[in-house]
């Protein structure tokens, strides 16, 4: 029984890993309709900039936060506008641009860092939980309850503020929207600016988990991808659970069948959820292709 | 005195032959370094390449090889694709007359094949993969340890160091192989499972992807087996998310041995000085080994901080460093640098172990493969890396810690 548990708690832990990376991922599917390759790449440059801040600063990661965060989500902005604005009738081009962007800022940090990896480190770092049996690193316990924290933030805030509505006007429709005389481009950089700072966020709140790498982004960005598909494309709450469909399923496949197997067993599970509900759990039917061909 | 029209003819050509014939001999030898130097593995192929430009500073400081000095020419290769390229632009462009390399298996295997097209000797020294030499491919050496050295000295040392400061005997151990799940690892986890079970040694096997968000998974597996020695063979930055599972789930082997990786300051960085004291680490042998065991090492550590300002960051150096010293004998032996010629007088050199700064010697056996390169296992005390194992490869003073870990 604690065997279960335990890998039931791990697969949690996990998921809440996996939903902090997705939620910026699906919000800016949801919102711009761009399938963003570079999503890993800002959790990566959450990453150095939480070792940036540690070593220019001193400062803890989790403090650091209040640092890059805005950083990436002006960094997003500017990427929104300077590059994917002027690629606006031309989706498929938007999605290449964010795979040349990807390219662009794995080897900038590369250059930066001469490929050598680096750790950042937490006076959380070390610190256990444990609760009856039952042992688990303090800095995923964190990531779990950051990213409850924010699917809830976020969800409040496209509900209740006047910016939240907008974005969502627009989600469902930008035509109307920009007729009801919503700033649509305005919308859109902002969604890609909230997309990479949450992605920023994810990135210094994860650091101390992780040997960084310039292409730990690539390793994210895979599952990130199953986790929007089961949850549902273009949903917040769609990434939180998918986040956790993808972590339970990684760690009852690895620790019950073979870790090297679990990767295969979670991508059968997502060509399986395509098949049977092409718009995943929370999705709304159609978002699959809306995002693939010009929002008439 | 007047000459003739003939005399002068024949002083002339004279001239021109002896200046031709001088500046012949003057001719460097060039080596082609095939390394990465950009991408993910830069910062090793990079320490790799320091290696051999040492080696040849040294020997060109001797005189240089056939009355010739040494240059190395870099070329990038960060793939094996890239490997191919880097070897027809090192042949056709820089006009080198031996290839050498290569931190990454992959990339020595189809960069030594292109090299065999234009008949030119691929040197190897540092990829490991046993398959490199098995091949049979005329044109190949490897001067370094293979995966199968690392496994065997793995599996010595377990059975002849790390059991006894248990209390146990080899066959009353029970050990975890965790490996990623590459050719790399599983070819090494492979032949520490096949020597373990010849020696009646419990055993069981984990495998992960060295891209994995997490491992917890695969600890738990290891947990559950209850191992007196945890065994892993990973790359950097899973060996730190291992090690971090570890501690997390509080898995407490009563031995944590890594191999290849775990011996650098990303781990130090990653993990700390407390959670690594007493990790063993089976690497390739450092410059802080004891000089009776690899005479030389500590010159070898003031050149290269003489010339780079600053420590290796990794023992890959100096295996590259003795790799081409070794090169540059059998080339002196060949009085050439044909392939042909280089290869079979290399297989003739008999050194004895102890003969170089890695404490390598020299008997290549019929597939290319110097059978007495070995790694030696070194221990993570007070944050730094000490040869511990073979007992003589320990500088003075230096003791076993933290066995069995506390």
């Amino acid at each position: 029984m604690t065997e279960i548990l335990n890998i039931v708690a791990v697969g949690l832990l996990l998921g809440g890993v996996y939903s902090l990376v997705s939620v910026g991922l699906n919000l800016i599917f949801g919102v711009i309709r761009i399938v963003n390759f570079a999503q890993g790449e800002f959790v990566m440059l959450g990453m150095y900039g939480a070792f940036a801040a540690q070593v220019a600063l001193h400062m803890d990661p989790y403090v650091s936060v209040v640092i890059v965060t805005p950083a990436l989500f002006l960094l997003g902005a500017a990427v929104y506008a300077v590059i994917l604005r002027p690629l606006g009738g031309e989706p498929m081009m938007q999605i290449f641009a964010t795979f040349g962007l990807l390219m662009v800022l794995q080897n900038v940090i590369l250059a930066a860092s001469g490929g050598a990896a680096y750790s950042v480190d937490s006076v959380l770092s070390s610190r256990s939980v444990s609760i009856g049996p039952l042992q688990f690193g303090l800095v995923r316990v964190l990531a779990l309850t950051a990213s409850t924290v924010v699917t809830a933030g976020l969800g409040v805030f496209l509900k209740m503020s006047l910016q939240g509505k907008a974005i969502r006007a627009v989600a469902q429709d930008r035509k109307a929207a920009q007729l009801m005389g919503i700033d649509v481009e305005r919308v859109y950089t902002i969604s890609f600016g909230v997309g990479a700072a949450l992605a920023g966020l994810a990135g210094c709140l994860l650091s101390p988990l992780y040997t960084m790498s310039p292409q730990i982004g690539t390793n994210f960005i895979m599952p990130a991808f199953a986790v929007v598909v089961l949850g549902g494309l273009g949903s917040v709450l769609g990434a939180y659970v998918g986040g956790f469909i993808v972590g339970l399923t990684e760690a009852l496949a690895g620790y019950y069948l073979d870790p090297s197997l679990k990767d295969a067993v979670l991508f059968l599970v997502f060509i399986i959820v395509l098949i049977v509900r092409p718009s995943g759990l929370f999705g709304h039917a159609g978002a699959e292709e809306v995002g693939l061909r010009e929002q008439s | 005195m007047r000459l003739t029209r003939r005399q002068f003819g024949a002083v002339t050509l004279a001239t021109l032959v002896g200046g031709a014939s001088r500046a012949f001999a003057a001719d460097p030898i060039k080596i082609g370094a095939v390394n990465p130097y950009t991408g993910a593995m830069a910062l090793y192929g990079d320490e790799v390449t320091r290696g051999f430009e040492l080696c040849a500073d040294w020997i060109n400081g001797q005189g240089g090889v056939l009355g010739r000095q040494v240059q190395i020419v870099r070329a990038s290769a960060a793939s094996a694709q890239e490997g191919i390229a880097a070897v027809e632009q090192l042949v056709g462009r820089d006009k080198v007359d031996i290839l050498t390399g290569t931190y990454v298996t992959a990339i020595s295997n189809a960069a030594s094949e292109s090299a065999l097209n234009y008949n030119k000797l691929y040197w190897e020294t540092n990829a490991l993969a046993r398959d490199l030499t098995d091949r049979g491919l005329p044109n190949f050496a490897r001067s370094g340890p293979s995966g199968r050295e690392f496994a065997q000295r793995s599996v010595e040392g377990v059975l002849e160091l790390v059991a006894s400061r248990l209390g146990k005997a080899p066959h009353d151990l029970n050990i975890w192989l965790e490996h990623e799940d590459s050719a790399y690892g599983t070819s090494i986890a492979k032949e520490q499972e096949a020597l373990f079970k010849q020696a009646g040694v419990k055993v069981g096997v984990g495998a992960h992807s060295a891209k994995s968000i997490d491992v917890t998974d695969s600890i738990l597996r290891a947990k559950a087996a209850a191992p007196d020695v945890w065994m892993s063979t990973a790359y950097v930055v899973d060996t730190n998310l291992l090690l971090r599972a570890i501690r997390d789930q509080g898995f407490k082997p009563q031995a944590i041995v890594l191999l290849g990786t775990g011996d650098t300051k990303e781990t130090l960085a990653a993990l700390g000085a407390e959670f690594l004291e007493g990790v063993m680490l089976v690497s390739y042998p450092r410059p802080d080994i004891n000089p009776t065991y690899g005479p030389g090492a500590a010159a070898y550590l003031k050149a290269y901080q003489t010339k780079y300002n600053r420590d290796p960051i990794a023992p890959q150096s100096m295996n590259g460093y003795v790799g081409l010293k070794i090169l540059f004998e059998a080339i002196a032996a060949a009085g050439s640098v044909d392939y042909e010629k280089v290869i079979a007088a290399a297989a003739k050199l008999d050194r004895p172990v102890g003969t170089y700064e890695t404490g390598y010697g020299v008997k290549f056996d019929d597939k290319m493969q110097n059978t007495r390169a070995l790694p030696i296992i070194a221990q993570w005390q007070g944050g730094a890396v000490k040869a511990v194992f073979p007992a003589n490869a320990a500088a003075e003073g230096v003791k076993i810690v933290n066995l069995p870990r506390s």
